[in-house]
């Protein structure tokens, strides 16, 4: 089964499901740019296991994931248990619905590891970089999502499995 | 008269997003229950009409746990509400007798459908 998928293709299936998530989930409109987030960090990292072999972190202003928190838990403030508990939830049906639409896409089901929070950025060992994509809100406040591959993999998004 | 729902899902978010979509509905949300093995153990003490039903939590999981409430109470209506939709887990959910299944994120028009459905 031929399963490859291009780098654009990917990225687009990211950047929807983010945009769409992020705005049903939190109430936050996302918009791609070029400004990285600043110092004050949290990262959400997953793996995608089975056809597929690669990883996906989201690395974001710690103020924006507290203001969506905020918007999605109806409070002005949060805890850092609750800010660690959206931002795994968040993480985990964005990736939901990323799989589903990979799937569509390649016939390949993939499954993906709970999500794991960590303060500051984290970078999966044994992989790299594949793509970027930077986003900011209103507030000038961004978001990196950033698709890791295999090392010496960073050609392909997709496993070629035959 | 209100029909009487438990939400088990470990995640604040999703409950209060339940809570959200069911305010000013005919359903009222009666008990919360963060784990499978809390809704086996409340499960006859709160007697819902329907129970909403988390896949993956800490501990048993969903459809364990939806498989036990079955199996003790086979009236029971149970929809798994989970961001994972995939063909295994669907039919696993269909195979012990589960009455539908939400996608998250999900949409009040959907929600209240697949929950009518499950009650009929």
């Amino acid at each position: 089964m031929n399963t490859v998928m291009t780098k654009e293709a990917l990225a687009q299936i990211l950047d929807q499901a983010l945009q769409d998530v992020t705005e049903r989930t939190a109430g936050v409109c996302l918009h791609q740019g070029e400004q990285p987030p600043g110092e004050d960090l949290c990262t959400v990292h997953i793996t995608f296991d089975k056809g597929f072999g690669t990883s996906l972190t989201l690395c974001a202003d710690t103020g924006l994931l507290a203001r969506m928190a905020c918007n999605s838990f109806h409070e002005d403030t949060v805890t850092q248990e609750d800010l660690e508990e959206f931002s795994k939830e968040y993480f985990n049906v964005l990736c939901g619905k990323i799989v589903r639409a990979m799937f569509d896409a390649t016939q390949v089901s993939a499954h993906f590891s709970p999500p794991v929070f960590y303060h500051g950025r984290y970078e999966p060992e044994g992989q790299e970089v594949q793509f970027i994509l930077t986003y900011a809100d209103e507030h000038r406040e961004g978001a990196q999502l950033i698709h890791h591959v295999p090392c010496a993999q960073e050609d392909r998004a997709l496993p070629n499995e035959n | 008269m209100s029909r009487r729902i438990m939400i088990v899902d470990d995640s604040k978010l999703v409950r209060v997003q339940l809570e959200d979509v069911l305010k000013g509905t005919d359903y009222e949300v009666v008990a919360y229950c963060r784990s499978g093995e809390d809704a086996i153990e409340r499960y006859d003490e709160v007697q819902p009409d329907l129970v909403t039903m988390d896949i993956i939590m800490q501990g048993m999981d969903g459809l364990d746990a939806a498989e036990i409430i079955l199996k003790k109470h086979p009236d029971a209506r149970i929809v798994m509400v989970s961001s994972l939709a995939y063909k295994d887990t669907f039919e696993r959910a269909k195979a012990i007798g589960s009455k539908g299944f939400v996608d998250k994120p999900f949409h009040q028009e959907q929600l209240l459908k697949v929950f009518e459905e499950a009650l009929l």
